[in-house]
């Protein structure tokens, strides 16, 4: 009673807070903007002689290092700035744009052209961002048509925004780490300097090495790591992400390679188009039950089976334990590639067990009966239950989809409650026989108590995983069923992007960026945003429960 | 739980097992295992046809008998499976050979490079304190949030760009980015109950970090490090989204085995299908079950709940 109240007074206060944190953070970031100034006025000021030092790898990257006789810190830093620039030197077209090559350029936007036309990997990089390209084929372009696309000579060249994203993105890193470490020099010029002048402090080569191998350890440790994780990660997620702010789809389709900053388009799109609302509303919902039921029906069957082998009435423990973990012991993805075969249309196990049998007609009538067999089956099926690929038979798959799952999951929880029973004290159960409690009693004040709160993050993590459990989909019916035709808006069936009756979000996106239709990247990432937020509520409140995950080492 | 000190022997407890039978317990006992035979039979079905399928003659499913006929089993499959060579024309099926060995290579460099990684990060992470730690780790927490394949779109891109489609290595080091992050908790976690004062009296002893952590930590942490190496091991080989992105033409066993498990493709052969999924899966059961005793750790190492 009293937690439900502070709930709904926590929600209904949420609003407030949200704005007043927004509000909060703007006031820091200008703050924050404010000190930075404030901080070089007041250096200037209060040390104009060490302030020189900080001005010169203002203008060249360890100049000031060199100034205060450090040439072990000059040199990297001035190694770095170099690279810089000649990275930015050789992958450019200045040297053409001196030799006389500068022409005409467009009036409307005049200079930045020249960045597209003659700028290094960095600039024409920026340029790329910003613009997502400008030309298309067939444009004419300073006295000519664009028939090519060319990576050299790329004035001749239409653009190519997804190229150009990529290489934007790249090129925006590249500078972002390059003012990071301008700030880094500048501000160690400045403070060695006037550590020197205030406390006659110097630190020779060799104790500075030292004392960096030492003091950084835990940082230098981690950077190859974290180059790993910035390139093979974290910059393919933000092309990934800033295409959701595009609308690749539309002019892609059209057959150019162009597309725009649309910014919150696609999104508007996706909530107000009926026909994306109602698939959106669909697999949503699906997903919601798939998790919810694969999640629910796998733990309650491991908890049975565990309470069963543990019980003081079965014999010969281990082998049936052995034998019943099997399902978790074969890799997931070929059980759910075999349970495809086991219900194949043609020569499927189970087909013909119930053709060998004579049960298939009565097993069909029987579905039919509870709704999950069609009635146009017969006439499709030539005798065969078409279990995974009826259009007519959705609820059919459905229900294939979550007993399945309920084989290949339910051994790994019968291991975790087995453990967990482990744990739980005889003496306990001593104690509520002693007080007269029956066999349910025990299970309902005891048993059931202990196992929910020690499984309780294990439940949370299932239910997230089975919400973006892309392979139960994908291998045992990849999304199919699709909707019967007359169920699919005009509109969508042209674009050939709709899911599947047994589709989850992760499997229909997974369709709209590499299936057949045209891909619908920008879709695509739209979705992943919205099950990102979704799944990372859920992943931060399991977090936040996490004492240990906080506990400072 | 206490300990059982006193190991009782089969003879006796068989001996108090029909001491101690009553007709209850009779009647229950028999319900529960007829129960566990009705479950171990629905377990067993499945798995027993694909082996059955295995070393059928045939071609398609229906070849497949529902009650396998041991004298007619034969080891085609496998022999095919071995000596079966790819034609040149496109969209043909590669040797599953040559893509055995291809994953090989993959898993081999993803489990090198993973245990060097993870554990220098998780060595971090639970030794020492620093400036943005704690931003790091929730902001690694949240990585794990996103669909994993939707960076793969871009990861396709640049990799056609700078000529790296089709190359076995760079799809390691795609693997061994995108499990740092688990590793590292996993790591963390085990690390941080190997006591602080063993890294004190070696610094005492004059250690360096470097010292402190090769002489140290890495022998102590050899278990958890066996985990993850067997982990990333096994990761590739059942992979399938990413190296069907980033490996169209040398094609991995997941791959491979789900291009024989299209009705509608040119390649549907359902039969060395089942011969070639259990030539891996065999191996693989082998070391799940053997693993199965570091599961419930895994589960809770380094966000054991408080």
């Amino acid at each position: 009673m009293n937690q439900q109240s502070s709930l709904i007074e926590k929600i209904k206060s949420f609003p407030k807070k949200f704005v007043l944190g927004v509000y909060h953070l703007i006031l820091k970031v200008i703050h924050g903007i404010g000190n930075f100034f404030k901080n070089i006025y007041l250096a200037a000021k209060l040390h104009p002689k060490s302030f020189i030092s900080g001005l010169l790898s203002f203008f060249v990257m360890g100049l000031g290092q060199l100034r205060n006789k450090q040439w072990y810190k000059a040199i990297p830093f001035f190694v770095i700035f170099l690279l810089f620039i000649i990275f930015e030197f050789a992958t450019s077209g200045y040297i053409f744009a001196l030799g006389g090559e500068l022409q005409q350029y467009p009036p409307e936007d005049g200079i930045l052209y020249f960045f597209r036309d003659y700028g290094g990997f960095i600039t024409s990089g920026i340029w790329g961002f910003f613009t997502l390209g400008k030309l298309v084929l067939g444009d004419f372009y300073r006295g000519e048509r664009i028939v090519t696309y060319d990576r050299i000579f790329t004035w001749k060249s239409a653009d190519n925004s997804q190229v150009l994203l990529g290489e934007g993105i790249i090129a925006v890193v590249l500078v972002a780490i390059l003012l990071i470490t301008w700030i880094f020099s500048i501000r160690d010029a400045y403070r060695t300097h006037r550590d020197f002048v205030v406390e006659n402090k110097v630190e020779s080569a060799q104790v500075f090495i030292k004392r960096v191998w030492t003091d950084y350890f835990a940082y230098i440790i981690i950077i190859p790591s974290a180059i790993l994780i910035f390139m093979f990660t974290l910059i393919p997620f933000l092309f990934s992400f800033l295409v959701a702010f595009t609308n690749w789809t539309e002019r892609i389709s059209l057959g150019q390679m162009l597309f725009k900053w649309t910014f919150f388009d696609t999104f508007k799109m996706v909530f107000t188009n009926s026909a994306w609302l109602k698939f959106f509303f669909d697999v949503l919902s699906w997903t919601l039950f798939y998790a919810f039921m694969s999640s629910v029906t796998v733990y309650v069957l491991g908890f049975i089976q565990a309470m069963i082998i543990e019980s003081k009435y079965v014999v010969a423990k281990k082998f049936w334990r052995t034998i019943l973990i099997l399902p978790w012991a074969i890799p997931g993805i070929i059980s759910l590639m075999l349970f495809r075969n086991v219900f194949a249309d043609n020569g499927g196990l189970m087909n013909q067990i119930l053709a060998s049998g004579g049960w298939t007609e009565s097993v069909k009538v029987f579905l039919r009966s509870i709704g999950l067999v069609g009635q146009l089956d017969t006439q499709v099926g030539l005798g065969n239950i078409l279990w995974l690929t009826s259009p007519q038979n959705g609820g059919l798959a459905k229900l294939l989809v979550i007993v399945v799952n309920l084989w290949l999951g339910y051994p790994y929880f019968m291991m975790l409650i087995t453990g967990v029973l482990g744990t739980i004290p005889e003496s306990l159960y001593e104690a509520a026989e002693i007080d007269g409690a029956n066999a349910p009693q025990k299970f309902n004040y005891i048993t059931l108590p202990m196992v929910l709160r020690a499984t309780a993050p294990v439940i949370i993590t299932t239910f997230t995983f089975n919400f973006n459990n892309f392979g139960a989909i994908y291998f045992l019916t990849s999304g199919g069923p699709g909707y019967p035709l007359e169920q699919i808006p005009e509109t969508v069936r042209v674009l050939g992007a709709q899911p599947g009756q047994t589709d989850i979000l992760i499997s229909w996106i997974y369709k709209l960026s590499f299936g057949s239709a045209n891909d619908q990247y920008n879709l695509a990432s739209v979705y992943s945003i919205l099950i990102f937020v979704f799944i990372g509520l859920a992943a931060i409140y399991n977090l936040s429960k996490l004492k240990s995950f906080w506990e400072e080492d | 739980m206490e300990k059982v000190l006193y190991k009782m022997p089969f003879k006796a407890k068989v001996n108090r097992f029909f001491r101690t039978l009553t007709f209850k317990k009779f009647i229950l006992g028999l319900l529960a295992q007829l129960w566990l035979l009705l479950m171990v039979l629905i377990v067993l079905t499945p798995v027993v046809w694909m082996i059955s399928a295995s070393f059928t003659r045939g071609t398609t499913l229906e070849s497949v008998p529902v009650y396998p006929r041991f004298s007619e089993w034969t080891l085609a499959n496998y022999r095919y499976l071995f000596t079966y060579t790819s034609s040149t024309e496109a969209g043909a099926l590669p040797d599953y050979v040559q893509t055995f060995l291809t994953t090989l290579t993959i898993a081999t460099a993803t489990m090198i490079l993973v245990v060097i990684f993870s554990s220098l990060v998780g060595f971090s992470f639970s030794r020492y304190k620093f400036k943005g730690k704690k931003q790091v780790l929730l902001s690694m927490m949240a990585l794990q949030m996103f669909p994993s394949f939707m960076g793969m779109l871009a990861l396709f891109m640049f990799f056609r760009q700078f000529g790296l489609l089709n190359k076995p290595l760079a799809l390691a080091m795609i693997y061994v980015a995108g499990s740092i992050p688990y590793n590292t908790f996993i790591v963390r976690g085990f690390m941080r109950n190997i006591p602080k004062s063993l890294d004190e009296a070696a610094f005492i002893d004059g250690a360096t970090n470097l010292q402190t952590l090769f002489m140290i930590i890495i022998p102590l942490a050899v278990p958890i490090m066996g985990f993850i190496a067997v982990n990333a091991f096994m990761g590739p080989w059942l992979d399938y989204i990413l190296p069907s992105v980033i490996m169209p033409q040398r094609l991995t066993v997941a791959v491979w085995l789900f291009r024989l498990m299209d009705p509608l493709g040119s390649t549907y052969e359902p039969i060395t299908f089942m011969a070639g999924a259990l030539f891996i899966t065999i191996p693989i059961m082998i070391v799940q079950i053997f693993m199965q005793r570091y599961l419930v750790y895994g589960l809770t190492s380094g966000a054991d709940k408080g």
